[in-house]
């Protein structure tokens, strides 16, 4: 059975279990970075840097995988650092760090796991490689410094949880698990949020999503998920406003971008905005396809007038059309 | 591994053998154990990885044994010719108590003073053997191999922790241990003796019931050293199973036409046993498993009305 996020303890006799979810409450502490972790990456302008470095090398990496395996391997990450301690590394080392959590998450998460493809990963992105023997050894002190706890409990298992409080029905419950989804995974590389506890950040990004997509009714979902036990007002509100912020920059940045594309009217680089907005592999295989002309098609004016929907849009577009390598352009200006 | 000293083998378990030994650096006592879990090219297996990761969340528990330290061994045996390529194994890290249920019944059975077993201790066992399977299916964890010497006992302070878990689905429980060890059959479920493929936490029950009886009787309810003669056994006092009382019995893989057997009273085999806890056992050995009664519904059971509860 492969690892599930969304179902750390492998409960496959029934879909949720009140006395299993009481036991995630209990020891989703033991999941996450110390709080000496949080408050030296506070406190050093570098051990920020050597972090960020981290996660965009295993975003680099792992771009082509689930965003999941990205996450896996961010969590993991944060948690061997904060046993490890941040040192000063060389820039293989940082590599050899950042791929050995991949292959773990991988092994954790993918059916059918295979070290080659963990090499092919590295090979694609045509730096160093690594023996087999020094990623073992590498994945070894990994394991070491977590105590093989590597069913990370993440906000995402508390999600089924969270959502059946709300009682929000299918198949509206699925448009908004995706939100939260986008939302936590946007929210990882946050330093601010790992001094939240796991459930707090998945209460907190559901009522984000919810304040989104179900307006009217946040009120009542607020209320519900602040009257669980497990739920620290006070700590949830504090995150919430975090997530926020995380969630206004990227809207932002949207603006930024669709700002710029409307006044240039010339092919603009829409395609960084869209490696910062995902994980996924389709914008890194754009990305890729080098040279692209950038244009906007008739039928995307109605999805303009809603920010998100373009830059949704627009990827999948880019994705139709990628074996084309362009993307004709017409009537830019009217954006 | 140069951090434990081997005080002396303490057991074959299903996967390997069992090691007291002693951490140097804190002269802590633990419970070594090695499994079959071999790395390969590819590093620590995904199996391994996730069966040990799940074993270690379950171990959280008071009623698990709990699993402290993962070890890679990777040092060549001393015998072996210099050529020879090892592959490295994965070690076991347990708190080691110091008996089992198993050596616990039979020194009340043999020697100098044989008595049974207080009663309130086989209550007491019983609850916390039920609190530890339902933990574990309530995990989605099935333990498929409870028998008396896989629950072992901390006897000063009366506690029951259940041990050899975890690691059974990236390897079926087999007929034969590593050391070609008859694995015994006397606490397996019907429903898996008769070749079912579909099993649930059912199969857990059954053997929590004759772990129960064999604690009242100090000697094993259902001793068969054949598949066959385990059934048989099984039927001579449950009476042979019905389609009525267990519908698609006669349909699973290795049912055969068997001589038709009444139900015998369940009591008379228990003789020392009160109405409730009879009751209780009738619900743990009931051919159906979806009527056996599960885990966490046994704790709510009259047997352990009587029961100080607030000690859990």
């Amino acid at each position: 059975m492969e690892f599930d996020l969304e179902n750390p303890l492998d409960n496959s006799h029934a879909l949720l279990q009140w006395d299993a979810v009481a036991s995630l409450f209990h020891i989703e502490s033991q999941h996450t970075p110390s709080h000496t972790y949080f408050h030296s990456l506070k406190a050093s302008n570098f051990n920020i840097s050597v972090r960020r470095e981290l996660i965009s090398l295993i975003s680099k990496f792992s771009c082509s995988l689930d965003p999941l395996v990205s996450y896996l391997s961010i969590n993991y990450l944060d948690r061997f650092l904060s046993n490890h301690g941040i040192l000063k590394q060389k820039a293989w080392a940082l590599r050899l760090l950042a791929i050995s959590c991949i292959s773990l998450a991988s092994k954790m998460i993918k059916p059918g796991y295979s070290a080659i493809d963990t090499q092919a990963l590295l090979m694609n992105d045509g730096g160093i490689i690594f023996e087999t023997q020094t990623m073992q050894r590498m994945e070894g002190l990994i394991l070491g410094a977590l105590e093989w706890r590597m069913r990370s409990i993440t906000p995402f298992s508390f999600l089924t949880f969270f959502i059946t409080l709300i009682c929000v029905k299918h198949p509206m419950e699925q448009v908004l698990k995706k939100r939260v989804a986008e939302i936590i995974f946007k929210s990882q590389g946050e330093i601010k949020l790992l001094e939240f506890k796991p459930s707090i950040i998945a209460a907190s990004a559901l009522l984000c999503a919810s304040h989104e997509l179900f307006p009217f009714q946040y009120q009542s979902f607020s209320a519900a998920i602040s009257n669980c036990l497990y739920v620290k007002k006070e700590n949830m509100v504090k995150c919430y406003n975090v997530i926020q912020e995380v969630v206004g920059m990227e809207m932002e940045e949207e603006e930024c971008v669709i700002n710029e594309v409307s006044s240039s009217g010339t092919p603009v680089n829409v395609l960084d905005l869209d490696h910062k907005f995902s994980l996924s592999s389709e914008s890194e295989k754009t990305n890729n396809n080098g040279g692209m002309a950038i244009v906007v098609d008739d039928d995307d004016e109605e999805a303009l007038q809603e920010k998100k929907d373009f830059i949704i849009n627009k990827r999948r577009k880019m994705n139709n059309n990628n074996n084309n390598q362009t993307v004709h352009v017409s009537r830019i200006a009217q954006c | 591994m140069d951090k434990y000293e081997k005080l002396e083998k303490v057991g074959e378990g299903t996967y390997g053998k069992v090691y007291k030994a002693k951490e140097k650096a804190t002269g802590q006592i633990v419970a070594l154990k090695k499994t079959r879990l071999e790395m390969d090219e590819e590093g620590v297996p995904p199996t391994a990885l996730r069966e040990v990761s799940l074993l270690q969340m379950l171990s959280q528990s008071i009623y698990i044994v709990r699993l402290l330290s993962v070890e890679h061994v990777d040092k060549v045996p001393k015998s072996a010719p210099a050529s020879a390529t090892t592959k490295p194994l994965l070690y076991l890290v347990f708190e080691y108590l110091d008996t089992d249920l198993k050596k616990f019944i039979d020194s009340h059975r043999k020697g100098s003073n044989p008595r049974p077993l207080p009663p309130a201790l086989i209550q007491s066992f019983l609850f916390q053997l039920c609190k530890g399977v339902a933990h574990c299916h309530s995990h989605g964890v099935l333990h498929r191999d409870l028998k008396p010497q896989n629950l072992l006992l901390d006897q000063k302070k009366g506690i029951l922790k259940i041990a050899d878990l975890g690691l059974g689905r990236a390897f079926t429980v087999p007929l034969k241990s590593y050391t070609h060890e008859i694995v015994t059959l006397w606490y397996r479920a019907p429903e898996v003796l008769l070749g079912t493929t579909h099993y649930s936490t059912g199969v857990d029950m059954w053997s929590v019931g004759c772990i129960f009886a064999e604690m009242v009787r100090r000697q094993a309810l259902f001793p068969g050293d054949s598949e066959f003669q385990q059934l048989l056994n099984i039927f001579k006092i449950l009476g042979t199973p019905t389609e009525e009382q267990w519908p698609g019995v006669t349909s699973l893989r290795d049912w055969h036409t068997y001589p038709k057997w009444e139900p015998q009273n369940l009591a008379r085999t228990v003789p020392t046993l009160g109405p409730d806890g009879v009751d209780l056992l009738t619900k743990m050995l009931k051919y159906n498993p979806a009527e056996r009664i599960s885990a966490k519904a046994a704790l709510d059971h009259p047997y352990f009305d009587s029961l100080d509860k607030s000690q859990f």
